[in-house]
């Protein structure tokens, strides 16, 4: 389903002179299964995401959604993913119902059946009571929701959520990781990058551990815990980094 | 692109932005309410206006003749008075109050002067103390000479001699003091003016019937104007100067704040990365959103003129009842046609603001950034839109050539009924409006490209970093910032140079200021910046050899292409005429050239040595940075235009901004600035001959008329030289993009952009 060889993504700012975000990642993701990109803050998750979505192109690398080409076919890709993160945000001058049917139309679904595939959704994930509230007076709880319905209204083979629980409260958050859950239920490829080491641990078939633009370890979470003899996630997470981050000062000093 | 997703981001946008109060405030409800409200005030504050009155300071009235009596003093009190009413109408009598002083000593003119600059009095008025005896003499020397004086006073004196004694006698000069820095006295003075022109016109009355003239003898012939436009023209007259201007500032408002609202106000609530993560096309989004600014703009643009016309029509009938007189004529109602050729010509100008705004808009990070924008926008647009009021601007081929000016003159042209006039340039200016249109929409979608202007973060701005930032992270070519740093530089020091420098006055120094400048002012601060912000001077001023064939190639290019470039050179000047003051400059600088002891110093001053700095500045360090833009042709125009600018002149510069882009074309296209310095030389070194040497050669040698003919201009091309000429350029041109051309990251990412696959429709 996704297929990313040797991503490259550099950028350049005052404070850091040009650095690499993504430095020749490559991963691949299948239909019903999550994977997971774990890494702290600015290790690039948002970044490959991006690039995923279409909205950044890459400095090198390719990356391929559904057999389609990020930097070539961008409208094909994003006809095949939806994507749900916290900077994706919802419009504050719209209902529910409208800011869905909004995306609805611009996936070119016809009036009828996106009427029905909505109710659908409406139903599913409980949004009902979003329908006629505008997007600036709803509680983050309905806009969540509201961005997922935005996300699967064209019911994408891929699904992709940055950071997705960033900001939400517990009761929030939980309901969505059980939406994440049942759509990888419905066979959607699914990337999920997290911070945060319990929904990692909890969703994720594949993880990618994710520092500083480099994959520090990718596999299932058995065959991290047993490859690097590790008792949990969390213990695991912080020896990668340490390690990566002492040889990066090691290299530094050397040079 | 499809239609479908431009129409639902236009209905999107249409209803979030009806949905926005202050939005719906600023565009509908601010104008119906803004000059009604404005009027009432106006109304009000006319009611209050009145002309306030004036205190005059006549010194030295014991001077002035018994008849006429200009000044009557109060009785009683001596140092009050007025002006006597034959010359001064009541009205303004009471508006005026006069302090009368004698003139003691000499130092009571200064104290006198001393009270106008404090503001104790608006105004002096002195007489000296000789004013009425002189002004006697004067009279009494007219009278010796009249026809009714003894005959024999009349033959002792010939006619001439009367003439050289009247012209030497000191005609008396009574003094006003004023303060211009003060309105009250400037008002002051006028009106005293007003009555020392009316008294005096009573003397030479007096003077003409004690000389037994007639006063009708002054007046021999009288003026009389008949206005034979028709009171609908009239009115035309006066609205077209006004309405195009209003419809056009309120079009650029009404653009720029929604455009604001939908790009930077998008991004800063987060929703635009939601758009983007949708299957519209950049085009779409960037369409959808110029239909809505459109539509604003419009509305905005037709509301203030509704709102305006009903409120001016108003007060101007309100006006006319409380005085009939010039308002009447000068202003009726705009006439109803105008109204229809206003509505018409706020598409394109709509459409083309909007694509303005919409690109601006994109580049900001936020709304508050994005209003810092209009004033730069307004900066630009504002001098376009003030130039058809100048009153000798007239729509011409050049005038029609320039945007949103072109637009205003062809409106006010349609407006004044002249419709013939518009038919003929009704096409350059929609041309070239559509053209900019396009460029702006060009320009939009790449904001909505360009990942860099979509995500870029705010930063805090320290120039320690900055300074450590730009030597630290040195690239192997400039920037694009840096290399409009470069062009802007070169354009200041060029203009200030051209102060300090002046216009020398041999050949020698012409020379010699002409070498310096170029080393000093263009190669010395590029080849500077070279050094400092670069890591690879040899890459960024393309210092390579290209491949042998390229030089003769380039040599036969300057060759071929010279005749078009003269005929560019001449249409340029057809378009834009030299002003006379320009053309006696250039007459000089031509005086100069023909100083020049050979035509060898000739060559090496005027041809070899531009050749070398420009290109090292224009083709080396600034192209090379606008190439990071992503588009070669974007990078060749950019650096092509500060060339033609650094040339001075409008017309020189038109002109050499063709030229530099062929010259950036040969510089790309074979990775090298050698070819273009040797066009560059050959191309100046054939442009002097022509002017010097060739048209010596044309009379000894009957060949050179099978090139050349003289026309009013000098020298010219012979037309099937020119199509000649033409075509092989073409050729020569098309040889060079066979070459295979070096393209930046910038321009290979664009290049993979461009050729994205078009999604199909989703059944």
């Amino acid at each position: 389903m996704i297929k990313v060889r040797e991503l490259t993504k550099a950028y350049s700012d005052l404070r850091r002179g040009p650095f690499v975000a993504l430095a020749s990642i490559s991963f691949e993701a299948q239909a019903g299964q999550i994977y997971g990109l774990l890494g702290p803050n600015g290790a690039g998750k948002t970044t490959a995401l991006r690039i995923l979505s279409t909205v950044l192109q890459p400095t090198d690398g390719s990356a391929h959604v559904n057999g389609f080409d990020v930097l070539t076919q961008p409208s094909l890709v994003r006809r095949q993913i939806g994507f749900v993160s916290a900077n994706t945000a919802i419009y504050d001058r719209m209902t529910g119902w409208e800011m869905v049917e909004y995306f609805g139309h611009l996936h070119g679904i016809e009036p009828e059946p996106l009427r029905a595939r909505m109710e659908s959704i409406f139903t599913r994930l409980q949004m009902n009571e979003t329908r006629d509230v505008l997007g600036g007076k709803m509680s983050t709880g309905m806009r969540q929701k509201v961005s997922i319905a935005r996300a699967i209204v064209h019911d994408p083979p891929v699904l992709i959520f940055d950071e997705a629980t960033a900001g939400l409260d517990v009761l929030v958050a939980r309901a969505l990781l059980s939406t994440v859950d049942e759509l990888r239920d419905q066979g959607k490829c699914i990337v999920f990058s997290t911070h945060i080491m319990r929904e990692a641990e909890r969703l994720c078939d594949r993880i990618a551990i994710l520092h500083r633009g480099h994959f520090l370890a990718e596999g299932t979470l058995a065959e991290l815990l047993e490859q690097h003899q590790e008792p949990d996630l969390e213990e695991l997470f912080f020896r990668l980094i340490s390690d990566h981050d002492s040889a990066s000062e090691k290299q530094l000093v050397a040079s | 692109m499809t239609w479908s997703n431009i129409k639902w981001v236009f209905l999107r946008e249409m209803r979030d932005q009806l949905r926005d109060r202050r939005t719906l405030f600023t565009i509908a409800v601010l104008p119906l309410l803004l000059y009604p409200l404005l009027g009432m005030g106006f109304l009000q504050v006319a009611q209050f206006s009145r002309d306030h009155p004036t205190t005059i300071l006549i010194l030295g009235d014991d001077a002035l003749p018994a008849s006429p009596r200009l000044i009557v003093r109060e009785e009683g009190t001596p140092e009050d008075g007025r002006f006597a009413d034959e010359f001064c109408e009541q009205k303004v009598a009471r508006l005026l109050e006069l302090k009368i002083r004698k003139q003691r000593s000499a130092a009571d003119l200064g104290q006198a002067r001393e009270a106008v600059r404090t503001g104790e009095f608006d105004a002096l008025v002195y007489f000296a103390p000789d004013f009425g005896k002189k002004l006697d003499a004067f009279r009494a020397r007219l009278l010796k000479r009249s026809p009714s004086s003894s005959s024999t006073d009349r033959l002792d004196r010939s006619a001439e001699q009367d003439a050289v004694d009247l012209a030497e006698l000191a005609v008396p000069e009574p003094q006003i003091f004023v303060n211009t820095a003060s309105d009250k006295s400037r008002i002051a003075r006028d009106r005293v003016e007003r009555i020392l022109r009316s008294w005096r016109e009573s003397i030479v009355q007096d003077n003409l019937e004690k000389n037994d003239i007639p006063v009708a003898a002054t007046r021999p012939f009288g003026l009389v104007n008949t206005d034979v436009a028709r009171e609908r023209s009239r009115r035309a007259a006066v609205w077209s100067k006004i309405l195009p201007f209003v419809v056009l500032i309120w079009a650029l408002t009404g653009a720029f704040y929604p455009a604001v609202d939908l790009c930077a106000g998008e991004k800063e609530r987060g929703t635009l990365e939601t758009l983007l993560c949708s299957p519209a096309q950049r085009s779409e989004i960037v369409f959808g959103k110029l239909l809505t600014i459109m539509a604003f703009s419009m509305a905005t643009s037709l509301l203030n003129l509704l709102s305006m016309g009903m409120t001016g029509v108003f007060i101007i009938s309100q006006l006319n009842r409380l005085g009939p007189g010039a308002m009447q004529v000068m202003m009726g109602p705009p006439p109803l046609g105008s109204m229809g050729w206003i509505v018409l010509a706020l598409v394109p100008i709509s459409a083309l603001f909007s694509a303005l705004s919409l690109a601006i808009a994109a580049f900001a990070r936020s709304s508050k950034e994005g209003q810092y924008y209009l004033m730069p926008l307004l900066m630009i647009t504002l001098p376009l839109m003030m130039l058809p009021m100048l009153p000798t601007v007239e729509l011409d081929p050049g005038t029609s050539l320039i945007p949103v000016t072109g637009m205003m003159l062809l409106l006010r042209s349609l407006m004044e009924g002249q419709y013939l006039e518009s038919l003929r340039y009704a096409l350059p200016v929609i041309g070239i409006t559509a053209i900019c249109c396009l460029l702006a929409v060009r320009w939009a979608i790449e904001q909505f490209n360009n990942e860099a202007v979509l995500f870029r973060e705010s930063e805090r701005w320290d120039l320690g970093l900055w300074i450590r930032h730009v030597v630290r992270d040195r690239a192997e070519t400039p920037s694009l910032a840096e290399a409009i740093f470069c062009g802007v530089m070169l354009l200041m020091i060029r203009f200030f140079a051209s102060f300090l420098v002046g216009m020398p006055d041999g050949w020698s120094r012409f020379a010699t200021t002409t070498v310096v400048t170029l080393i000093a002012f263009i190669a010395a601060p590029a080849l500077l910046m070279t050094v400092v912000l670069t890591r690879s001077p040899r890459k960024t001023l393309l210092l390579r050899m290209p491949r042998p064939a390229a030089i003769p190639m380039a040599v036969l290019l300057a060759i071929v292409i010279h005749p078009v470039g003269v005929a560019l050179a001449e249409g340029v000047r057809w378009l834009y005429p030299f002003s006379n003051d320009m053309l006696e400059q250039l007459e000089g600088v031509t005086g100069l050239i023909a100083d020049a002891p050979g035509i060898w110093s000739l060559l090496v001053v005027l041809a070899l040595a531009p050749a070398i700095c420009e290109e090292l500045a224009f083709r080396g360090f600034i192209l090379s940075g606008m190439r990071h833009m992503g588009h070669k042709w974007a990078a060749i125009f950019a650096s092509a235009v500060f060339f033609g600018a650094t040339h001075g002149i409008l017309q020189q510069s038109i002109t050499a901004c063709a030229v530099g882009a062929v010259i950036g074309y040969l510089a790309i296209q074979t990775g090298s600035l050698l070819p273009g310095i040797l066009f560059h030389f050959v191309y100046n070194s054939l442009t002097l001959l022509m002017a010097t040497t060739i048209p010596e050669w044309a009379d000894q040698h009957p060949a050179f008329r099978w090139l050349y003919s003289t026309g009013p201009e000098g020298l010219m091309y012979n037309l099937p030289v020119l199509l000649a000429g033409g075509l092989l350029a073409a050729a020569a041109l098309m040889w060079f993009r066979s070459l295979p051309s070096e393209s930046s990251p910038e321009e290979s990412l664009q290049d993979a952009l461009d050729h994205q696959t078009a999604q199909p429709a989703l059944k």
